[in-house]
C-alpha cells in the first residue's frame, strides 16, 4: 500500500510543477499592472523611481523565469509572499477564508450525499413512472445554474418567508442556503450516477441469487448492492469535494459567504497577483490530494485491488 | 401599615420600571452600511486600515474640504504658505482616542509616522519640521509644492498616533474608535465618547463588504442593511419607486467624458480631425442619457468640473449643444459621405470608430455605451462597442496601446487641488498614461503654470482656460453628464451627503422615524 502511495505521489510531482508553471504563467502574463493600478487607487502620482522600488519589491523587474523559480522555491516552503492589496500575507489571507469555504463545500457534500443516495436509490427501485419523474427532477437540478438556483432559494426563503438572512455572518444558521444550493445540483449530478450503478448491479447474477432466496429490495440494496457501489461512489464523492472547494465562488458571492471565493474575486479585482497564484496552488492540491483519497478509497473497497497492493 | 406596604410595593414597581422609562432616551443608535469591497491595507509602508472609506471615521486629515472644495479647519486652525515655507497653527483642546494631546510634538510624530508608510502623496520635507510653539509647526515641501494643504484633505493622509499595533488598534483624532475588524466581511466602529468635535448621532456603525450589486440592494430592501453605498446605474434603474428605498444625492461631482486617441495611428487616425470629434459631440443626445443612466439625476456637462467646484463657474467651456444638423454638416465638409448602409465612406473608408468603455469598470456607465452607439449610428458613424469590467485589461490591451478611437470614462476631481485631475488626465505629462488622450500645446503650457501660480485664484483662473482649451478649442475630450454621489438607504433615514465620498458623514445620518 505504501508503494502505491509513493507511486502516485511520484507521478503526481510532474502534474503539479506544471500545474504550478500554468498558474504562475496566467497571473504574470495577464494584462493589467498591479503596481501603476495600487498607485492609483491611493491616489499617488508616480515618479519613476516609486514604480521602479514597487516593481522591484515584488520581483517585476526580474525576468519571466528568473521570477517563477524564485516563486516556486518559496511556493514549495508555502511562502507566496505578501498581498498586495491587504498587506497580509497570503497565507494568512487564505486561513482567514478557508474554514469558511471547507464548512461549506463540507456541508454542500454532505448535503450531496444524503441527496444523490435517496434521489438514486428511489429512482433504481421505484416503478417505471415514478423512476422517470425522479429522474427528470435529476436532470433538472444538474441543469439548473448555480446562480439561478440561489436567486429563487433567496426570493423563496430569505424575501418571501423571511427564514433566513441574505448577507449572513459566517454563523452555521447562514451556512444552510447556500450549502444546500451547491449541494442540489451535485447531489442531482452524484444520483445519476447512483441510479446507474444500482440498475447495472441489478442485473448482476448474485442479485438474481438474492432474489430468489427471498431478500426483500431494501435487505438487496444495503446487504449486497451498496457494498459493490461503494468504492466507485466514494471516488465521485472525493472529486466532487474538491469541485465544491473550487466551485464555490459564486455561491459565496451571492451569499456574501466569506470563504476563499470571496478572497479570489477581489484578488482578480484588484491584481493581488500573490494571492491568485496561491489561490491556483492550493486548488491544484486540493484536486490532487482529493483524487489520491479517492484512489486509496477504491483500493480499500475492493478486496481484489486490496490483496494485490497489501501482496506488493 | 397597609399604606406603607402599598408604598413600599409601589416603590420597587417603580424601580423596576425606571430603566424601562428611560429607555428610549438611551437606545443604542446603530447603522449598517454595505459597500462593494475591503479597500484597506494593514502592510506598514501602504497603511491604508481606515483611512479610506468606508470607515474613514477613527483618524482625521489636518484639513477638510468645505463646500466648494477648498481646503478648511480641522486638526489645523489655521496657516500660511510664504517664500516655501507652511506655517500652521494646531487645533486647540484635541487628543488622540488614548487621551494623548495633539500638539506640536504629537503632530510632527504623526506626520513622520505618516512618511514612515512612504507615501509619496504629500512630498513633506520630514527634515523641515520644527516646533514653533505647543500648537505651531513649519515645514515644507520637498518639491517646493504650494498644494500640500490642499492635499491634505485627502482622506488617506489622515493621522495616527504612531504605535507598534496600529492594524489592530488604530489611535486617531476621530469621533469613532475601531471596535472590530473581519476582513473582507465588516468593520464595525463606535462612539469615541472623548471625541473633540462635534459628537455624531450614530452610536455604532458596521459596513459589510457586500461585492455583488443586485445582493446589496435586495438586502437592503430586505432590511439587513440601512444604506448602500457604491449606487451604479443598473441599481438605480431597477430601484423600487414605491418609497421602500430612498435616494439621497449630493450635488454633481462625477463627469462622464469620451476622450479621443489624439495621438491615433491609422487605423484609429479618423478622430484627428476636428470635424469628426466636434460631429461626435454635437450627436450626443446628453438630455435623453441624463434621464435614462442614474435615474434621472445625472445633468447634461458642458465640462469636466462641475461649476460650484472652486468657483469654477458653470460656463467656463461652452460645450456642445445636441444639434444633428451641424453633426452632420461638419461630417460632410470633412469629406464623409453617407453610404449606402447609413454609414458614411471617405476614400473607400468607413467612418468606422472603436469605442472602449472600460474605467473604472462598465458597469457604472452602462447602458450609456450601447446608447452613444445608437447616437451616433444616427450621424452615419459606426461604433465598435468594447466594453470592459477590468481596468487592467484597459489599460495594457487598448489606452497603452492607443488602439482606440474613443475611451468613456467617469471620474470625478477628487481633490482640493484644482490642477489635481487637469494636470494627471488631460496633459502630456500625465504620470497615468493620459497623454495619449491630452491635446499638449497650450493645455500643458497653462496647466505647468498653475501648479505654480502664486495664489489660489490665480491657479483657478488658469486651471479655467485650460478646461475651455481641452474641450471647446481641441475638442480632445467631449464632456457628456456629470452626476452626483448616491447612497441608498431604508426610508426614515437621512444621510448627511458629500460630493466627496470618503467624506460622507454617515455618523452624521439622522433617523427621522
Amino acid at each position: 500500500m505504501l508503494r502505491f502511495i509513493l507511486v502516485r505521489l511520484a507521478a503526481a510531482l510532474p502534474t503539479l510543477l506544471g500545474m504550478s508553471f500554468v498558474a504562475f504563467a496566467i497571473v504574470a502574463l495577464a494584462p493589467g499592472d498591479p503596481v501603476m493600478m495600487e498607485l492609483r487607487a491611493m491616489g499617488i502620482v508616480p515618479k519613476p523611481e516609486d514604480i521602479a522600488a514597487i516593481q522591484a519589491e515584488y520581483g517585476l523587474d526580474k525576468p519571466f523565469f528568473a521570477r517563477y523559480f524564485d516563486w516556486l522555491g518559496r511556493a514549495v516552503r508555502f511562502e507566496f509572499g505578501t498581498s498586495v492589496a491587504t498587506g497580509r500575507t497570503v497565507m494568512a489571507e487564505i486561513m482567514i477564508h478557508l474554514p469558511a469555504t471547507l464548512a461549506l463545500a463540507i456541508s454542500a457534500l454532505l448535503g450531496a450525499i444524503v441527496i444523490s443516495l435517496t434521489l438514486g436509490s428511489l429512482a433504481a427501485m421505484a416503478g417505471q413512472f415514478a423512476g422517470a419523474g425522479l429522474r427528470g427532477v435529476t436532470v433538472l437540478l444538474v441543469s439548473v445554474p448555480s446562480f439561478w438556483l440561489a436567486l429563487l432559494l433567496i426570493y423563496i426563503f430569505v424575501l418571501r418567508l423571511g427564514w433566513a438572512r441574505l448577507v449572513g455572518d459566517g454563523s452555521l444558521s447562514d451556512l444552510i442556503l447556500p450549502a444546500v444550493t451547491l449541494s442540489l445540483a451535485v447531489g442531482a449530478a452524484l444520483g445519476r450516477m447512483v441510479y446507474e450503478r444500482i440498475r447495472s448491479e441489478m442485473s448482476e447474477d448474485y442479485v438474481r441469487l438474492a432474489i430468489a432466496k427471498g431478500l426483500g429490495p431494501m435487505q438487496i440494496l444495503i446487504g449486497h448492492i451498496a457494498p459493490r457501489i461503494a468504492g466507485p461512489l466514494a471516488t465521485a464523492w472525493a472529486n466532487a469535494f474538491g469541485g465544491l472547494l473550487g466551485g464555490t465562488v459564486i455561491v459565496e458571492s451571492i451569499f456574501g459567504w466569506p470563504g476563499l471565493g470571496q478572497l479570489i474575486l477581489e484578488a482578480i479585482a484588484q491584481r493581488d497577483f500573490p494571492v491568485i497564484q496561491a489561490y491556483l496552488v492550493f486548488m491544484g492540491l486540493i484536486f490532487f490530494v482529493t483524487s489520491l483519497i479517492a484512489d486509496l478509497a477504491v483500493v480499500l473497497s475492493d478486496p481484489q485491488l486490496r490483496r494485490r497492493y497489501s501482496d506488493e | 401599615m397597609k399604606l406603607l406596604t402599598k408604598a413600599a410595593r409601589f416603590t420597587v414597581a417603580a424601580s423596576l420600571a425606571m430603566p424601562l422609562a428611560f429607555a428610549p432616551a438611551f437606545a443604542e443608535t446603530s447603522l449598517t452600511i454595505a459597500v462593494k469591497s475591503d479597500r484597506y491595507s494593514v502592510k506598514s509602508d501602504k497603511f491604508t486600515f481606515t483611512t479610506r472609506r468606508p470607515a474613514a471615521q477613527i483618524a482625521e486629515p489636518a484639513v477638510r474640504p468645505d463646500a466648494d472644495f477648498n481646503p478648511s479647519p480641522l486638526l489645523f486652525s489655521d496657516w500660511n504658505y510664504v517664500e516655501g515655507v507652511y506655517t500652521v497653527t494646531l487645533q486647540d483642546g484635541v487628543t488622540f482616542s488614548d487621551g494623548t494631546p495633539w500638539n506640536a510634538d504629537t503632530a510632527i510624530a504623526s506626520f513622520k509616522q505618516y512618511d514612515k508608510n512612504k507615501s509619496e502623496f504629500l512630498q513633506l520635507d520630514q527634515e523641515s519640521f520644527t516646533k514653533l510653539g505647543d500648537h505651531q509647526i513649519s515645514f515644507r515641501s520637498e518639491v517646493d509644492s504650494a498644494l500640500v494643504i490642499e492635499n491634505m484633505t485627502h482622506r488617506g493622509t489622515s493621522l495616527f498616533l504612531p504605535s507598534e499595533d496600529m492594524a489592530e488598534n488604530p489611535i486617531g483624532t476621530g469621533p469613532y474608535l475601531l471596535e472590530s475588524y473581519e476582513p473582507k466581511q465588516q468593520i464595525t466602529v463606535v462612539r469615541n465618547p472623548d471625541y473633540w468635535g462635534e459628537a455624531p448621532n450614530v452610536d455604532r456603525m458596521t459596513f459589510r463588504f457586500i461585492g455583488d450589486d443586485n445582493v446589496r440592494m435586495l438586502a437592503l430592501q430586505n432590511g439587513e442593511v440601512d444604506v448602500i453605498g457604491e449606487v451604479t446605474p443598473q441599481m438605480m434603474l431597477s430601484m423600487p419607486k414605491d418609497g421602500s428605498v430612498v435616494l439621497h444625492e449630493s450635488r454633481p461631482i462625477r463627469y462622464a467624458a469620451l476622450m479621443f486617441n489624439m495621438q491615433g495611428k491609422a487605423p484609429f487616425d479618423i478622430a484627428s480631425d476636428v470635424r469628426v470629434r466636434k460631429a461626435l459631440a454635437h450627436a450626443i443626445d446628453r438630455a435623453t442619457l441624463a434621464q435614462v443612466l442614474w435615474d434621472g439625476r445625472g445633468k447634461p456637462a458642458k465640462t469636466i468640473l462641475p461649476g460650484w467646484m472652486f468657483n469654477m463657474g458653470d460656463d467656463h467651456a461652452e460645450g456642445f449643444s445636441y444639434d444633428l444638423s451641424h453633426a452632420n454638416a461638419l461630417l460632410d465638409e470633412a469629406g464623409w459621405t453617407m453610404g449606402a448602409d447609413g454609414v458614411r465612406e471617405k476614400d473607400g473608408r468607413k467612418l468606422a470608430l472603436r469605442m472602449v468603455s472600460a474605467y473604472p469598470n462598465v458597469s457604472t456607465v452602462k447602458p450609456m455605451p450601447e446608447m452613444l452607439d445608437q447616437m451616433f449610428a444616427a450621424i452615419g458613424v459606426d461604433i465598435e462597442n468594447i466594453e470592459i469590467e477590468d481596468s487592467g485589461v484597459y489599460y495594457d490591451n487598448y489606452f497603452k496601446t492607443g488602439e482606440a478611437d474613443i475611451y468613456l470614462e467617469y471620474a470625478s476631481n477628487n481633490n482640493t487641488d484644482p490642477t489635481y485631475l487637469l494636470y494627471n488626465v488631460f496633459t502630456t505629462m500625465s504620470p497615468w498614461g493620459y497623454a495619449v488622450t491630452s491635446p499638449g500645446g497650450n493645455v500643458d503650457e497653462l496647466a505647468a503654470a498653475s501648479r505654480v501660480a502664486k495664489s489660489r485664484d490665480e491657479v483657478i483662473e488658469l486651471v479655467r482656460q485650460a478646461y475651455r482649451a481641452v474641450i471647446d478649442e481641441h475638442v480632445s475630450t467631449i464632456p457628456v453628464l456629470t452626476v452626483p454621489n448616491f447612497v441608498l438607504s431604508r426610508p426614515g433615514i437621512d444621510v448627511k451627503m458629500s460630493e466627496y465620498a470618503d467624506w460622507i458623514e454617515y455618523g452624521h445620518t439622522t433617523f427621522t422615524n
